[in-house]
Parts: C-alpha cells; sequence; structure tokens
C-alpha cells in the first residue's frame, strides 16, 4: 500500500512538471531541456530555506517559486536571439551550468553531499508525516497546476503562445509582443517546476544533485512529448505511463541492478518511437513537424 | 506639411542588391494605393521595412506623425497599422475564429494578470471580440466556416480570412500584398468589394498587384516601381499608359 | 611546458570529435547526439575484443573503428532517413539522436558496468621527457594521428569526388539530387566516416586516460562547443576551438580547480550563441525571413 501510494506521489509531482514543460514546449514551440534545472533550484531553495532558516512551508515554495521563475525569465531572454535546435543546446548548456553549481557551491547547496534531513512540512500547524497526507498536498499542488495551466491556455494569452508556436511573424504583425510571451512562459513554467521541487525535496527528505541532471531533464521532456505536447492531458498521461512503466518491468523479474538502466532504455526506446511513428505522442496536438510552423 | 503617412528617401539593399532606392511616397487616409511593378521590384521590401519588419539604412517613415524608424514590428502593428503577407501567413491548426480573435489588438486577456484577477473584465471583452469576429465573417461571406481549421480552408478562402484579420484589428493603414493573386473570380469580387469599402471607413490601403484589373478598380493613385525605384505615379490609366512603365515590363 | 602538452593532447581529443560532428552537422543539419555514444562505443568495442576476447590491441582498435562506422550508418539507414523522407523538422531528428544516446549508453552500462576501465598497450610506459615535462606515446600519437586525419578528411572533401558530392549535398541536398547526386549516399558515407572518428577519439581517450559509459556526453559537448565556437563549415575554426577550449580547460584546471570547467565551457557557449553564431570562421547562418 505504501508503495502505491509511493508510485502515486511521484506521478503527482511529474504530472506538475510535465504541465509546467508543456507550456514552454508544447504550446509555445520552445523545446528546453533545462527543465530539471528550475526543478533542481526549487528543491535547493525550498530545502535551504528548511534547514537554515526554519521557514513554514509554504513560504519557502513560495520563494522557490519566485526564484526559479527569475531564472527562467533569464533562460527565456536568449530565446529571443538564439533560435530553434541552436536554442535546445542553449537550454542543455544552462541545465549543464546549474548542475554544475549545484554540485560545486558545497557550502551553500553541499556539494554532491546532499542536503540531508529536510524536515517534514508543515502547513499552519499541520505536519505532512505519512504517505496518504503527503499525497493529498501533492494532489492539491498538482490540481493546481492543472488549474493554472488550463485557465493560461484557455486565455487570450494561451491563444498567443499557440501563435507563436507556428508562425512568430503572424503573432507580430499582429501587435504581439513576441519577446514578452516567451520569457513569460519560461518564467511561469519554471516557477511551477519549482513547485515540484519543493514537494520532492519534502517528501524524499535528502536532496542531492544527481536528482536534476540533464537525464532527468530528458525524462521530463519524454513525459512530455510521449503523452502529447500541446494538449492539457498529454501530460498526466504521459507522467502515469513513464512512471509506472519501469516499475511493472520490476514485477517482472527485472533484477535491480539493471533495473535503472532499464527503465532508461524504456523511455529512451519510446522517445525515439513516437519521434518516428506519431511525435505528436498519444493525444497532443503539437508534433515538432515542419509543417507545424512557419519560418 | 507632413501627411498622414509620410514615407522619404528610403533605402535598403540586401548583400549588394538594391531593394529600395530614395524611395519616397505620401498617402492621405481614406485612400487606397496601389503599388504595382516586376518581381523584385522592392514592393514587398517596402512593406517589410513600413512594419519593421526589415530596418531601413537611411530615410524616414512618419505616420500620424510618429517616427516609425526602428520601432519593433509589434509596436508599430499597434499603432494602428495591420498587413497581410505575400505568402499567406496564418496560424492553420487553429480555427479561423481563432486566428480572427487573435487579430484583435489591446485585448486584456492577454495579459495574464487580468485573467486570473479581473476575470469577469476579460470575460465580457472576449465575447464581445467573439460578436464582433462573427458578424464581420459573416460579412465576408465565411460564416459556416467558423469554427472549421484554416488549414482547411481553401486558397482564396484563406486570402479572404487575412483580410478580415486586418479589419479587425482596427488598423487605419492596411497594407495587403497581392490580395486578390491566384484566386477565383468570385473571390477576387467579394474581396475588392471589401476593399473598396474601407475609405468610406477612413481606413486606407496600400496594394501590392499584378493584377492591373484589380488595381484599376480600387485604387485612386497607383505608384509603379522597379529595381527599388519609384518610376512613376499618377491615377491607374496615367501610369498605365506610360511609357517608362511599358517599357520597363517590355524589358 | 607540461600543461602546454596536457593542453595540446586534450585539443586532439576535442579536435577528433568535433570534426567528425561537425561533418554530421553541416551535412545533415542537425544536432547528432548519438554522435557521444559512438565515442563511448568506441572505447568499449576495443575493450571488448581485446580484453574480452583476447584479440591484439592493434587489431581490436581498428576493428571498432569499422565497427563504429558501421554503428553510424545502420543509424543513418534504419531511422534519419525514413524521418528524412518524412521531411521531419530538425527538432525531431534532435530528440531521436537523444533517445538512441540514452538507449545505448545505458545498454554499455548494463554490459560492461559502470566502473571505470581502462584500455591500455601491454606495457605501461612513463612517458618520454620532452623539456622537463613527460609525454606518452599514446598522448603523441592522439596528437599526429588527430593532425593527419584531419589533413586527410580536408584533402579528401576537396579532391575526392565523394568528397565534392559532400559539400554539394551540404550546401544544398535538393539542388544536389537534381543534379545526379545521391544524397542518400552522401548520408551514409557522411555518418560513417563521422562515426569511425568519434570510435577513434573515444579509443584516444580510452588508451590516455580512462573509461565510463557515461563519458560521451562530456566529451560531445566539448566537441559541439569546438564546433560553435569555430564555425560549422571551417576546419581550421574548429581546430582553433579545440585549441580554445582545451586551454581553457586546463587553465581552469590550474587556477581555480577542476569543478568549474563545466560551467567555463557552456558559459562559453551561450556566450557565442548569443553573439556570434557562426563562430570564429563559420559563414553567418541564416535567420528568418520575412
Amino acid at each position: 500500500m505504501e508503495y502505491i501510494l509511493h508510485i502515486l506521489i511521484l506521478i503527482g509531482i511529474y504530472v506538475i512538471l510535465a504541465e509546467s514543460l508543456n507550456l514552454i514546449v508544447g504550446y509555445t514551440g520552445l523545446l528546453s531541456i533545462a527543465h530539471a534545472a528550475f526543478y533542481g533550484v526549487g528543491a535547493y531553495v525550498a530545502a535551504i530555506m528548511a534547514l537554515k532558516v526554519g521557514s513554514p512551508f509554504l513560504l519557502n515554495t513560495i520563494c522557490a517559486v519566485v526564484i526559479s521563475g527569475l531564472l527562467g525569465g533569464l533562460v527565456g531572454i536568449p530565446s529571443l536571439r538564439i533560435k530553434d535546435h541552436y536554442f535546445v543546446i542553449a537550454t542543455f548548456a544552462f541545465q549543464i551550468i546549474a548542475f554544475s553549481i549545484l554540485n560545486n557551491w558545497v557550502s551553500f547547496t553541499g556539494g554532491p553531499m546532499g542536503l540531508p534531513g529536510i524536515p517534514q512540512p508543515s502547513i499552519f500547524g499541520w505536519v505532512i508525516s505519512s504517505h496518504i497526507e503527503f499525497l493529498l498536498l501533492v494532489s492539491v499542488f498538482a490540481t493546481l497546476t492543472f488549474w493554472i495551466c488550463q485557465r493560461i491556455i484557455s486565455s487570450p494569452f494561451g491563444r498567443v503562445l499557440t501563435a507563436i508556436r507556428e508562425d512568430e511573424v503572424f503573432a507580430l504583425a499582429a501587435g504581439k509582443n513576441v519577446a514578452l510571451y516567451k520569457v513569460a512562459v519560461f518564467a511561469i513554467g519554471s516557477g511551477m517546476a519549482a513547485i515540484a521541487g519543493a514537494l520532492y525535496a519534502h517528501y524524499i527528505s535528502f536532496i542531492d544533485p544527481t536528482s536534476f541532471t540533464v537525464m532527468e531533464s530528458i525524462f521530463i521532456i519524454s513525459i512530455v512529448i510521449i503523452g502529447g505536447a500541446g494538449s492539457l492531458w498529454g501530460p498526466i498521461i504521459g507522467a502515469v505511463l513513464l512512471v509506472i512503466l519501469p516499475e511493472v518491468l520490476r514485477f517482472v523479474g527485472m533484477p535491480s541492478s539493471i533495473a535503472a538502466n532499464m527503465r532508461q532504455i524504456l523511455y529512451g526506446g519510446l522517445l525515439v518511437a513516437f519521434m518516428m511513428w506519431r511525435p505528436q505522442g498519444l493525444i497532443g496536438k503539437y508534433g515538432f513537424k515542419l509543417e507545424d510552423t512557419k519560418k | 506639411m507632413s501627411s498622414w503617412l509620410e514615407i522619404d528617401n528610403l533605402n535598403k539593399h540586401f548583400n549588394g542588391v538594391k531593394a529600395l532606392v530614395d524611395f519616397s511616397c505620401s498617402l492621405e487616409k481614406g485612400k487606397i494605393l496601389g503599388l504595382v511593378g516586376p518581381n523584385g521590384a522592392g514592393k514587398t521590401t517596402l512593406f517589410n521595412v513600413l512594419t519593421g519588419f526589415i530596418p531601413s539604412e537611411s530615410g524616414s517613415i512618419s505616420f500620424c506623425g510618429i517616427d516609425l524608424h526602428n520601432k519593433p514590428a509589434h509596436r508599430i502593428a499597434n499603432l494602428g497599422v495591420a498587413r497581410t503577407f505575400q505568402d499567406l501567413r496564418l496560424i492553420r491548426q487553429i480555427t479561423i475564429l481563432e486566428n480572427v480573435l487573435l487579430s484583435f489588438r489591446n485585448q486584456p486577456g492577454e495579459n495574464l494578470a487580468n485573467t486570473f484577477f479581473r476575470a469577469s473584465k476579460t470575460k465580457k471583452v472576449e465575447v464581445e471580440n467573439k460578436d464582433i469576429a462573427c458578424s464581420v465573417l459573416e460579412k465576408a461571406g465565411l460564416a459556416e466556416k467558423i469554427n472549421v481549421l484554416a488549414s482547411d480552408l481553401s486558397y482564396g478562402q484563406q486570402k479572404l480570412l487575412s483580410l478580415v484579420c486586418c479589419l479587425v484589428s482596427e488598423a487605419d493603414l492596411l497594407l495587403l500584398d497581392e490580395p486578390v493573386a491566384g484566386i477565383a473570380p468570385a473571390m477576387i469580387e467579394q474581396i475588392l468589394s471589401i476593399l473598396i469599402d474601407l475609405p468610406k471607413q477612413g481606413r486606407s490601403v496600400i496594394i501590392i498587384e499584378h493584377n492591373m484589373e484589380a488595381v484599376t478598380q480600387v485604387c485612386d493613385h497607383v505608384i509603379f516601381m522597379d529595381a527599388g525605384e519609384k518610376i512613376c505615379e499618377g491615377t491607374p490609366t496615367e501610369v498605365h499608359n506610360d511609357p517608362r512603365v511599358i517599357e520597363a515590363y517590355l524589358d | 611546458m607540461q600543461i602546454l602538452i596536457n593542453i595540446l593532447v586534450t585539443a586532439s581529443h576535442i579536435l577528433l570529435i568535433a570534426t567528425g560532428f561537425s561533418l554530421i552537422f553541416y551535412t545533415a543539419r542537425f544536432f547528432h547526439f548519438a554522435h557521444g555514444i559512438i565515442f563511448v562505443a568506441g572505447a568499449y568495442l576495443a575493450f571488448f575484443l581485446s580484453t574480452w576476447l583476447n584479440m591484439p590491441l592493434a587489431v581490436s582498435i581498428i576493428l571498432s573503428i569499422i565497427l563504429c562506422a558501421t554503428i553510424g550508418c545502420l543509424i543513418e539507414l534504419a531511422i534519419y532517413r525514413p524521418l528524412r523522407k518524412k521531411k521531419s523538422s530538425e527538432l525531431i531528428f534532435l530528440l531521436v539522436s537523444l533517445g538512441i544516446y540514452i538507449i545505448l549508453q545505458n545498454i554499455i552500462s548494463m554490459v560492461f558496468g559502470d566502473s571505470t576501465k581502462i584500455l591500455r598497450p601491454n606495457s605501461v610506459t612513463e612517458g618520454i621527457a620532452v623539456l622537463g615535462s613527460r609525454i606518452t606515446p599514446i598522448q603523441l600519437t592522439s596528437i599526429f594521428v588527430s593532425l593527419t586525419l584531419i589533413g586527410i578528411l580536408v584533402l579528401f572533401l576537396n579532391r575526392t569526388k565523394i568528397g565534392i558530392c559532400i559539400r554539394a549535398v551540404a550546401n544544398d541536398s535538393d539542388l544536389a539530387n537534381i543534379s545526379g547526386i545521391s544524397s542518400r549516399k552522401v548520408f551514409v558515407w557522411v555518418f560513417g566516416i563521422g562515426s569511425a572518428l568519434a570510435g577513434l577519439a573515444g579509443i584516444l581517450v580510452a588508451l590516455d586516460v580512462d573509461m565510463t559509459p557515461a563519458m560521451g556526453m562530456n566529451a560531445l559537448m566539448l566537441g559541439v562547443v569546438a564546433v560553435i565556437v569555430g564555425g560549422v563549415n571551417s576546419l581550421p575554426g574548429i581546430a582553433l576551438g579545440a585549441l580554445l577550449l582545451a586551454t581553457a580547460q586546463h587553465l581552469g584546471i590550474w587556477f581555480i580547480g577542476s569543478q568549474w570547467q563545466d560551467t567555463i565551457i557552456f558559459v562559453i557557449l551561450v556566450l557565442f550563441l548569443l553573439f556570434r553564431p557562426e563562430g570564429f570562421f563559420g559563414k553567418k547562418i541564416k535567420s528568418a525571413t520575412v
């Protein structure tokens, strides 16, 4: 039972990560492999505040969101000058720089040793101590994230994002300040990723940089793509699929020594398969195709 | 005295090729100007410079007294300029209604703070815009296709749609790049009838066209361009009969 | 002086992987991330052949390079060619190659384990003394081989029929096709040569230092940065880029410790992408047209 709860909690965290990345990648068409960096920044900010300042969970999460959001906006700025796959490489670079900072700024982040002993979150006196309570907390935030994304997508702002994805020139000619939208969507997406980070930090109660690597970014983007970029439910389906499938392997008798490898082969393989035959994912609207965008 | 739209000595070249050479012209409110000339004459380049997509090397553009030089494209669009493109830009993955809704300027819902904190006001404007969009689409004859994806329209309907997008933007200056090229006569008539009405609304249009009949029908004034230069200007008939124009086409 | 030798050795490794990568990027016009795992595969195949199958090291190396070229061609034939037929965007290619990278890295990891392995010739030599510093025969070979191969590649691209076809396709593949050049054949050649270079680079690094399944990403990124800094279509530029990176890396280690080298390199990358995306010597990349 605890095991099932654990899986559900992980799904919840990845739903938040995937929905937020979907705003950037699926709706605005900006492929970013830096999402794990914002996830990590969120986790570290929340953890450091909880450990060193002792402030309450909600405040820490808000700070994590703000700092991550500002960084996200910063990463969005190069997207104005660097285009297409060069921009993907730039986000890649940013991800590696972020990891490097988390890993090497030992006095602040604990370096490779990480930050142990993160206390259980407490919200207005309610201490979240059991798996069930944590699942409740994660569900609330996941639902909130979903709701925010839904509001954004169905608003005129969201309409402009889709326009930018397909034809920036059209958007500019229609009077939209494309640069502002791009920076804004990056800020929002990264801010939300920080929520997932804060939740993760308090759930596992120990974080180290190895949870926030390029591989993790690729995993999150795989969730978005396989579930379906550019649709609201795609990231949820993707998260459920990619979190549960590797667990299924465990029941089929896969030795644990290679379980981690098989998990990665699984989503790597799915990524290749979907890109080759169904780039819009299971239920997505955006398939990164040439016909989908106009230069 | 500078007129409503004043273009003065515009120069632009690409890699040594002169696209615009000391190009000047002016336009009053409520007039339709035709821009004709062979391919590569610099007509689309003029549009791109006017709308802020390409910077000019020298010269000035003043619109309603505002200097457009170095202004970003979206800023110029918000000053009351709307345009279409030679290669027909639309957002094909969304419905035609959504394309039109995109084209409204100054939508409160485009500011996320409004979407979340002033939801009712945002909704109200969105509903109003929808009504306007539907009525314009109806007048244009696209009523049944309102929820059809833009990619599913015929070429002529797509051109009509891009014109509708310009109309709802409430722009006073419309720049239309080949609005009736490559479409059926019935659709040409429909588009031209919309264009002829625009001066009465106090709007001006500059159209680039190769279709001389259409130009003669709607334009008050025509400029003939070749190799980036203004060769001559006048009424459609004057330009049509100008020996320099005839010569340029014979070259 | 020692640091100069170190720089040259590292630069030679970077140059090899960067050249293979740029050949592919120049022709196929996308970021072939899987290049990085072929680098790793080169080392591990040589290891497998020499240590597990007990073949002579020289033979293992040659076979490994051939196998790497084959793997590269297989990826092109089985995956990239069908995608190209569908006119997939460069982003799709990039994502697919990431997927391939992940799959292959984990296969290597499963078969060989994650611990550090070494690839050594029979005798461990101390290194020849040169001007008060030491350079091992392997390191000398690296420098010599990389420079020679680059030279051969330049001649190949300019003097041989296939080489000229490659440059034609890189310039404009549709035009090349119309002119009777089989772009399909060219792509296979390009992936073959590029992958062979990557495999060789991996072997040289493994011989000089050591190898782990995860070393590919880092090596690849160094190659990518060298290409962007130097300019995609300019081999001298890439050589300069490789030199610059190796210098930045070793000076970085010397002055501020090895932890920040990644940061330095990637900051350099972002700066170039922002302000000089064509690199030192490359031609300006076309921007969006209206």
